[in-house]
């Protein structure tokens, strides 16, 4: 018996329902940045790339597009090599605070967005350091809020790990830096470049920080949508919207082929 | 490298020379950066905030005194329009929660009983996607779907079944249909695991002993995820007390909820101090919620959680 004929209807329905909830108004922006009129309406009035071509052309979403790749990739690189140091550390060390440095490292999470960047904020200003309103300012923000995902992804990978086989490369004469390089990295690897996607995905779609980090030239993709609809719905934002989510796609198919994705959230089950 | 040299290794090397990348003593070194990054960057900013918060309100300064009163606080405690929007935040977060682990539960089913490879992995991709997807743009399109002349609206008018538009926006349910849009993906995601965890076996024992489908479920599976439910749950609650952007954009600044007091209190007055406060409050709030997880999730697993 498959497994598939044994889920009964209304566990179908309401997964349907789920989708639907998560999906429709993914679909409706892309709709909206293809739409042909002046807005959206339904059913459609047909499809043109006018929206697009005027978010190419836009200094305002076009700029904050390429503002928020330009952070996303440097968050990316900085949180994939602490945050894969740190996991190596925290799989392997027998030290009795390793629960209490987890919690710490994993915390941005639970911490609500708009403190963290109030934290921040207030910390820049009072102690001097010259870093409020910057570009840094704002990468230390979004390295904060990435790292989690780097250590739970890569960690993940590490516990499992079968530390027989770098002492296999010790005692057949590998140093412990060329051990680690040959074998380690190269098993955890997929895992690692993974962590790094998450990581770029979550600092080029974060927008609490943003809130007292950003300033007018430092406007990423969520901060211009975001000033521009709470005046109106414009489908230049949509159409921008759109790049966005081509991004988060591929980025997913990506991490995909690296790493088994379902397996990846099972064994990363967040614990308080 | 030649035999000679893998052999002369051999010879000179401990036989079990220490697996470990930089010798057992050295490991920390690679918890350094992030370790120093966390506690310069997130433990005391955060830890300044609290010390914000204790100083007597004084407007336009930023910088922490030591005063140690709790005048912000009391004021917090004493005005209806903060304790009220804290109970508002309360129980809008707590309908949303409600919400998403109905929706979720049955699409985490799916996901997690889903055998074939191609249909898992996308299943798992649109999961994911939507989660990373930045929460402007899903709220985007929830606003064209739900505005006054948005799609519902604009397409019930023409048809003239309504006459004037439906209030499903810039009110509270519209902060509540937000809230579960963009917390969803989380509490399918915390839900995956321990599906795919339960022996199916112990649901089918339960089938043959006579249980209806219901029954079952009911008794058997729904106990066994109680864990990564209560888990989801709680995230999800966390997310959903602490959202300024769905309360900004779904509620139309109509919806006086906690987070945009914080905004506004800052940004309009300079009260850093007041807004502190408010601050520690919504990270108490969502302390208590995981209190509450811990508690409760200890009680139906009988402390196998």
């Amino acid at each position: 018996m498959s497994n598939s004929t044994r889920v009964p209807l209304i566990v179908w329905l309401g997964a349907g329902a789920a989708l639907a909830v998560l999906l429709v108004p993914v679909l409706i922006v892309v709709l909206a940045g293809l739409t042909a009129g002046e807005y959206l309406t339904f059913p459609p009035q047909g499809l043109s790339l006018r929206w697009v071509i005027a978010f190419i052309e836009s200094p305002t979403f076009f700029g904050a597009y390429l503002f928020s790749l330009e952070l996303a990739t440097i968050t990316m690189a900085i949180s994939t090599v602490i945050g894969t140091m740190a996991s190596i550390y925290l799989t392997r060390s027998r030290f009795k605070g390793i629960a209490a440095m987890r919690g710490l490292f994993m915390s941005p999470i639970v911490l609500p967005g708009i403190v963290l960047g109030l934290s921040l904020y207030v910390f820049y200003v009072s102690s001097g350091i010259g870093l409020a309103r910057t570009f840094g300012g704002l990468l230390i923000g979004h390295v904060l809020v990435t790292c989690p995902f780097v250590i739970a992804t890569v960690s993940a990978s590490l516990v499992g790990f079968d530390l027989s086989l770098e002492e296999a490369a010790r005692s057949l004469g590998a140093g412990p830096l060329q051990a680690f390089r040959l074998v380690t990295l190269k098993i955890i690897s997929p895992a690692v470049g993974a962590g790094a996607i998450f990581a770029f995905i979550i600092s080029f779609g974060q927008f609490d920080l943003s809130l007292y980090l950003g300033t007018a030239n430092l406007t990423g993709l969520p901060l211009a949508m975001y000033i521009s609809l709470r005046y109106k719905f414009e489908p230049t934002a949509a159409a921008a919207g759109i790049f966005a989510i081509a991004l988060v796609v591929i980025s997913m198919v990506l991490s995909s082929r690296l790493v088994n994705l379902r397996r990846l959230v099972a064994s990363t089950r967040l614990r308080w | 490298m030649s035999v000679e040299v893998l052999a002369a290794n051999l010879t000179t090397k401990r036989p079990r020379a220490p697996a470990l990348t930089l010798g057992r003593d050295r490991r920390w070194l690679l918890a350094v950066p992030m370790t120093l990054f966390f506690l310069v960057f997130f433990a005391f900013p955060v830890l300044s905030l609290l010390a914000v918060s204790l100083d007597k309100p004084m407007p336009g300064v930023v910088t922490a005194h030591g005063d140690f009163v709790l005048t912000n606080y009391i004021r917090f405690f004493s005005l209806p329009q903060y304790y009220e929007a804290a109970v508002r935040t309360l129980w809008i977060s707590a309908v949303s929660t409600l919400i998403a682990a109905i929706l979720g539960y049955p699409l985490a089913h799916v996901v997690a009983k889903t055998e074939h490879p191609l249909w898992s992995t996308v299943l798992m991709i649109l999961v994911l996607a939507s989660m990373q997807l930045d929460g402007v743009i899903r709220l985007y399109g929830l606003m064209v779907l739900l505005g006054d002349n948005g799609l519902i609206n604009g397409t019930l008018i023409r048809w003239h079944s309504i006459d004037k538009p439906m209030p499903l926006m810039y009110n509270v349910f519209g902060v509540i249909v937000g809230t579960v849009q963009i917390t969803l993906p989380f509490m399918v995601l915390s839900l995956i695991g321990v599906i795919r965890s339960i022996n199916p076996s112990l649901e089918e024992a339960a089938r043959s002993l006579g249980a209806s489908r219901w029954r079952a479920f009911r008794s058997v599976t729904l106990p066994l995820t109680m864990p990564g439910l209560l888990a989801g749950m709680v995230l999800v609650f966390a997310l959903a007390s602490s959202s300024y952007v769905v309360a900004a954009l779904m509620g139309g600044w109509k919806v006086w909820v906690i987070p945009i007091h914080i905004y506004e209190r800052i940004s309009n007055s300079g009260q850093w101090q007041f807004g502190a406060a408010i601050s520690t409050i919504l990270f108490l709030i969502n302390m208590c919620a995981v209190f509450v997880y811990q508690v409760v999730a200890s009680r139906v697993a009988g402390g196998r959680v």
